[in-house]
C-alpha cells in the first residue's frame, strides 16, 4: 500500500528513443511528471513536443521502433517497465486507460463499434458476451451517443469525427479506470462538439474521482478544465505549476512566450472591440443578397444536399462582414456564391445595382476586376511553376488593358501595400513562409483595386503570431483602398478584431445577425450563445467548469441531407419547446436591429 | 447481396458478349489464310473453294459474325454453342470441358499451396523484420521471380524426375498406364475420390507435384512480399497499439493485426489467379498437360478460328467468376467496401 499523499503515477526521469544507434533520436529525455490521484492535470505542448510518446510511455508502452532507454514509470509503486506482461495488461486500459489522438485510426476498421468496446470491457472483466454489450450500450449512452443500441453495430468509417472520438473515450472509461490520458481528445472538433466532450469528460471524471491527464496545444483547455499544468518543451516538462499562479506568472520563458502568443488575441481584441478604433461603417449596401438558397444534388439520388437555406445579409462600403459558423455550417459556401462561383439555386444578389443572380457570363467577367478572393490556402491557388510578379499581375492581364511597365508598377505598389520587399518580384512563393504567401495573395486580390473581397478562412492555416500580423494588414488595407471584406471564420477571435457586423450560421441558415457588439457581448439565439460560450479564453478567471452550463447543446449535428422539420437546432438547443419541432423558425428584426430566426427570442422568452 | 451479385454477373454476360465480337473481328483481321493451311498449299482450286464452302469463309465477315453469334440458320453462341474445331472436327465446347479443369486444377492447386506457404512465411517476416526468415523470403523473391517459369519448370523435371528419381516423368496429368476416371466434374482428384480411386488421386497428385511445385515457385515470392507488406503495417498501425494499450491479451491483439492483413489477401488471390492462368500456357507445354493452355497454342497455330474463340471466352469466363467470388469474399470481410 502507498501512504493517501503518494502520487498515483509517477515517471522519473523518462527517456524514449526512437531508432538505433546513429540514427536514433530521444522523443522524451528526462521527462518527469506526476500525477496525484482524483486531479484533472494538463500536458500542454507544440506539435512534436513529444506528447503522444509520453501519452503511451505513461502505460509503459512505445510505438514500434522506439524504446525506453532509461528512467522510471511507476502506478502506485509498481514499476510498469519491469512488470511481467500479464500484470501490466491488468493496469493498462484497466486501471489507466487512454484515449488516443488518432481516434479514427485507433479503431479497427473491419470491426463493429460494440465489439471493440466489448473486447476491452471483457478483457478486464469475467463476462460474457451480452454482458459485454449491454455495458458498451451504457457507455455509448453516457458519453452522448443518441441510439447506442443501433450504433454498436457501426464500423469506424461510419462514424463521423466527433463520435468515433466518443466511442474511443467510451472504450477508455469502459473498466471505470482511475487515470484517464487523454490525448488531445477534440483535436478536429468544433468547439461547440469539444465543449460537449470536455463538460462531459470533466463531469464523469469528478463523479468517479478518476484522475485524468488532459494532453494538449491549447492554453484554453487548461485554463478551463484543469487544476494542474506541465509544459512540455522538446522531450521534457519545463514546468509544472498549478493553473492559477501559472497563468498569473509563468516562470519558464518558454511557457511565458507560449502564454503571450495564446493571449495576445485575447488583448489585441479587447483593443479592437474599442469601438472609436474603427470608423464605424457608411450605411449604404454595396451587396445586397436576399433567400439565398444552394443545393447540391448528389449522385444517384433525389435527396439534395442543402448547403445554403434562405440567407439574406447585405454588406456596405468599406464594411467588414463577418460569416462565422462551425464546419458544414454553410459559410463557404455563402461566399463561393455571391462571387458566382457557385450559381444560386434560388434568390437574389445585387452588387451596385447590378443583379448579380442573373448577370451573363461576359458581364461577370467584366465585373471579375471588381470582386475578388483570397482563400485559406494560398499555395493552393497559385501555380508553383509562377514567379511572385506573375502571380501578382495575373488579374490585372485578364481585367485591364496596361502596358507591361505599368502593370509591373502596380504589383510593386501592392507588393509594398503588403508588406513585402518589391527584390522579390523574380522569386517563386512556394519558396516563402506561409504568411508571406498569404500576403502575396492578398496582394493579387488587391491589385485590381476591388470594391468587395471575399476572405475565405485566410488566417487558419498560420501561426497564431502571423495570423494577428494578417488581420491588421487587412485592416490598414480596407481603410487604404475603401474595399468592403465578407470574412468567414470559425475563429471567433479573428472576426471580432476585424469585423463591423457579424452574422452566426447554423446548418445552411443564418441564425444570429448584428452588429459585433450585439452578437459577441450579448448573444441571444441560443445557437450564437453556446458557441461563444464554447469559445476558451486562457483565462483562469472565468472558468467554464466553475460557471453554471446553460447554454450547452447536445448531440451531433443533423446531416444537411435529412434536416429537422422545424428549428435547425431542435434535439440540441437547451431551451427548445415542443412548438420548435415542427415549426419553421422565421426571419425577425429585433427592436435593436439585430436579426434572430428563433421565436423564443422574440417573444422575449430567452 | 443478391442484387450486387445478380449485377455483376449481368456486367459479366456483357464483357463476354463484347470479348466475344472483339475476339471474331480480331482473328480475321490476322494476315492468314486458314483455308490453305487446311488443304495444302498445292491443292486444286476446286479442293480450296469446297473446303472454303464448308468451313464458311466464302460467305461475307458479316453473315459469317451472324452465323457465329447463331442469328443465323444453324446454332451459334446464343445457343451456347461454340461450333465445332476446324482441325479436329469435334465440338469446341466439348473439347473445352477436357482441357479447362486440368488448367483449373493445376492453377487452383498452385495458388493453394503458394497462400499455404507464403501467409506464415509473410506473417514471421513481418513479425521479425530483417530476422532469418525475412530475409531468406526476400532473396527467394528475387532469385525465383528473376527466371521463366518454363526455366524452372525444365530444370526440376532433371532434378526431381530424372536425378532424383522422385516424381513421374513430364507425361501428362497422371500415370499413363491408367484409364483416367469418368468425368464428373472434369477435375480428376475430385472425380477419383467421388469414385473412391484412391490409386488414381495418388498418382493424378504425384503427376501434378512438378508443375505445381513450379508455378509455386516462382509466385509465392511476391505473395510472400505482399502478405509482408500488409501485415507490416497492421502492427504497426495505431489500432494494434490502441488495442495494447487497452490491456487486450497478446491474442487478441494478434487477432485484430491477422484480421487487417489478411483481409487484402483475398484481392492477391483474384490477381495471381489470372497471373497464374497465363503462366499455366508455358508450365503445360513442358509438362504435356492438355490443358487450354496448350489447346490455345494449338488453335492458334493451325488458325482454327472456332478453337480460338471458344478457348478464350472459357479462360475469361473462369476469370470473372474468381473476380466476382473474390469480390463477394472482400465485401463479406471488409465493411468499407460494403457500399
Amino acid at each position: 500500500m502507498t501512504p493517501d499523499n503518494a502520487p498515483l503515477l509517477e515517471a522519473n526521469q523518462l527517456r524514449v528513443v526512437f531508432g538505433q544507434d546513429a540514427q536514433a533520436t530521444a522523443v522524451l529525455d528526462n521527462f518527469n511528471l506526476s500525477i496525484n490521484p482524483g486531479e484533472i492535470a494538463g500536458l500542454v505542448g507544440e506539435p512534436g513536443s513529444g506528447k503522444s510518446t509520453a501519452a503511451f510511455a505513461l502505460l509503459g508502452l512505445v510505438r514500434n521502433g522506439a524504446h525506453f532507454e532509461a528512467g522510471r514509470v511507476h502506478y502506485q509503486g509498481r514499476d510498469l517497465l519491469n512488470l511481467p506482461a500479464a500484470e501490466l495488461r491488468q493496469i493498462r486500459g484497466n486501471r489507466i486507460a487512454i484515449i488516443a489522438q488518432n481516434t479514427r485510426s485507433s479503431l479497427h476498421p473491419l470491426l463493429d463499434v460494440g465489439t471493440q468496446i466489448g473486447n476491452v470491457y471483457r478483457a478486464h472483466t469475467e463476462t460474457g458476451k451480452k454482458q459485454a454489450e449491454r455495458r458498451a450500450i451504457e457507455l455509448l449512452a453516457s458519453v452522448g451517443i443518441n441510439d447506442p443500441q443501433r450504433r454498436l453495430t457501426a464500423f469506424p468509417h461510419e462514424l463521423s469525427t466527433g463520435m468515433a472520438q466518443r466511442v474511443v473515450i467510451a472504450m477508455a472509461l469502459a473498466a471505470d479506470p482511475e487515470l484517464l490520458v487523454a490525448d488531445e481528445p477534440t483535436s478536429g472538433l468544433d468547439v461547440t462538439i469539444q465543449a460537449q466532450l470536455l463538460d462531459n469528460l470533466w463531469d464523469s471524471a469528478r463523479a468517479s474521482g478518476s484522475a485524468v491527464l488532459l494532453i494538449t496545444q491549447d492554453l484554453g483547455i487548461i485554463a478551463n478544465y484543469c487544476d494542474r499544468v506541465f509544459v512540455m518543451h522538446e522531450g521534457t516538462v519545463v514546468e509544472q505549476q498549478a493553473v492559477n499562479p501559472f497563468f498569473s506568472a509563468p516562470q519558464h520563458p518558454y511557457s511565458q512566450r507560449i502564454l503571450a502568443l495564446q493571449r495576445r488575441e485575447a488583448v489585441e481584441d479587447e483593443a479592437a472591440a474599442h469601438p472609436d478604433r474603427i470608423a464605424p461603417p457608411p450605411s449604404q449596401a454595396l451587396l445586397d443578397v436576399r433567400e439565398l438558397r444552394k443545393t447540391f444534388p448528389i449522385k444517384h439520388s433525389q435527396a439534395v444536399v442543402q448547403a445554403v437555406d434562405r440567407v439574406s445579409f447585405d454588406v456596405r462600403r468599406g464594411e467588414s462582414f463577418g460569416l462565422v459558423g462551425e464546419s458544414g455550417s454553410g459559410k463557404t459556401t455563402v461566399g463561393r456564391t455571391v462571387l458566382r462561383l457557385e450559381t444560386p439555386t434560388e434568390g437574389e444578389m445585387s452588387f451596385d445595382g447590378l443583379a448579380l443572380h442573373s448577370l451573363p457570363e461576359a458581364e461577370l467577367r467584366r465585373l471579375r476586376r471588381r470582386l475578388q478572393i483570397v482563400f485559406q490556402d494560398p499555395m493552393d491557388s497559385m501555380d508553383p511553376r509562377w514567379t511572385v510578379r506573375q502571380v501578382i499581375g495575373e488579374p490585372l492581364r485578364l481585367c485591364d488593358e496596361l502596358s507591361e511597365s505599368a502593370r509591373d508598377q502596380r504589383v510593386i505598389e501592392l507588393l509594398e501595400a503588403v508588406g513585402l520587399a518589391s527584390s522579390i518580384l523574380s522569386e517563386y512563393p512556394k519558396e516563402m513562409s506561409a504568411g508571406q504567401q498569404q500576403r502575396i495573395a492578398i496582394a493579387r486580390a488587391m491589385v485590381t483595386h476591388p470594391d468587395f473581397v471575399v476572405l475565405d478562412e485566410p488566417t487558419s492555416a498560420l501561426t497564431p503570431e502571423t495570423t494577428m500580423d494578417i488581420l491588421v494588414l487587412l485592416q490598414r488595407l480596407q481603410q487604404e483602398y475603401s474595399v468592403s471584406y465578407l470574412f468567414i471564420s470559425h475563429d471567433l477571435t479573428t472576426v471580432r478584431f476585424l469585423c463591423h457586423r457579424v452574422a452566426v450560421m447554423y446548418l445552411g441558415q443564418i441564425v444570429e445577425m448584428g452588429t459585433k457588439t450585439q452578437v459577441f457581448d450579448a448573444p441571444k439565439h441560443p445557437y450564437a450563445r453556446a458557441l461563444l460560450a464554447a469559445h476558451l479564453y486562457p483565462d483562469v478567471s472565468n472558468r467554464r467548469v466553475d460557471r453554471e452550463r446553460t447554454e450547452t447543446l447536445r448531440g451531433e449535428v443533423p446531416s444537411p441531407v435529412d434536416l429537422p422539420n422545424g428549428c435547425y437546432l431542435y434535439g440540441r438547443c437547451p431551451n427548445q419547446k415542443q412548438r420548435c419541432r415542427n415549426e419553421v423558425q422565421q426571419w425577425s428584426v429585433l427592436d435593436d436591429g439585430r436579426g434572430v430566426r428563433c421565436w423564443r427570442v422574440v417573444e422575449g422568452e430567452i | 447481396m443478391i442484387r450486387y451479385v445478380a449485377m455483376r454477373l449481368g456486367i459479366a454476360v456483357l464483357q463476354l458478349m463484347a470479348l466475344a465480337v472483339v475476339v471474331f473481328f480480331l482473328i480475321r483481321l490476322m494476315p492468314a489464310d486458314p483455308v490453305a493451311r487446311l488443304v495444302g498449299l498445292n491443292a486444286s482450286a476446286d479442293a480450296y473453294a469446297q473446303s472454303e464452302r464448308a468451313l464458311g469463309l466464302d460467305k461475307s465477315v458479316g453473315e459469317q459474325f451472324i452465323a457465329f453469334l447463331g442469328f443465323g440458320e444453324g446454332r451459334g453462341l446464343l445457343q451456347g454453342d461454340l461450333g465445332r474445331s476446324w482441325v479436329t472436327g469435334e465440338p469446341v465446347a466439348a473439347e473445352l470441358m477436357r482441357s479447362l479443369p486440368i488448367t483449373v486444377e493445376v492453377v487452383s492447386l498452385a495458388l493453394f499451396v503458394s497462400l499455404l506457404i507464403a501467409i506464415p512465411v509473410g506473417l514471421i517476416g513481418a513479425a521479425r523484420p530483417n530476422g532469418l526468415v525475412d530475409r531468406g523470403a526476400f532473396m527467394w523473391g528475387l532469385f525465383a521471380g528473376a527466371q521463366p517459369d518454363y526455366w524452372w519448370g525444365l530444370l526440376f523435371i532433371l532434378i526431381f524426375a530424372f536425378t532424383l528419381g522422385i516424381a513421374p516423368a513430364p507425361l501428362g496429368r497422371m500415370d499413363p498406364l491408367i484409364i483416367p476416371p469418368d468425368p464428373i466434374t472434369g477435375l480428376v482428384l475430385i472425380d477419383s475420390l467421388v469414385q473412391g480411386r484412391l490409386d488414381i488421386f495418388v498418382s493424378a497428385l504425384h503427376y501434378l507435384a512438378l508443375p505445381v511445385l513450379t508455378m509455386v515457385f516462382t509466385v509465392s515470392g511476391a505473395i510472400v512480399k505482399m502478405i509482408r507488406q500488409n501485415t507490416a503495417r497492421a502492427l504497426n498501425s495505431d489500432y494494434v497499439l490502441y488495442a495494447r494499450a487497452c490491456g487486450l491479451s497478446e491474442r487478441a491483439t494478434a487477432r485484430y493485426a491477422l484480421r487487417a492483413a489478411l483481409t487484402p489477401t483475398v484481392t492477391l488471390i483474384g490477381i495471381f489467379f489470372g497471373i497464374l492462368l497465363s503462366a499455366a500456357v508455358t508450365v503445360e507445354r513442358v509438362f504435356s498437360l492438355n490443358g487450354v493452355g496448350q489447346y490455345s497454342v494449338r488453335a492458334i497455330l493451325d488458325f482454327d478460328y472456332p478453337a480460338i474463340q471458344g478457348a478464350v471466352l472459357a479462360v475469361a469466363m473462369v476469370a470473372l467468376l474468381v473476380y466476382l467470388l473474390m469480390d463477394i469474399a472482400h465485401a463479406a470481410l471488409d465493411p468499407r467496401i460494403r457500399e
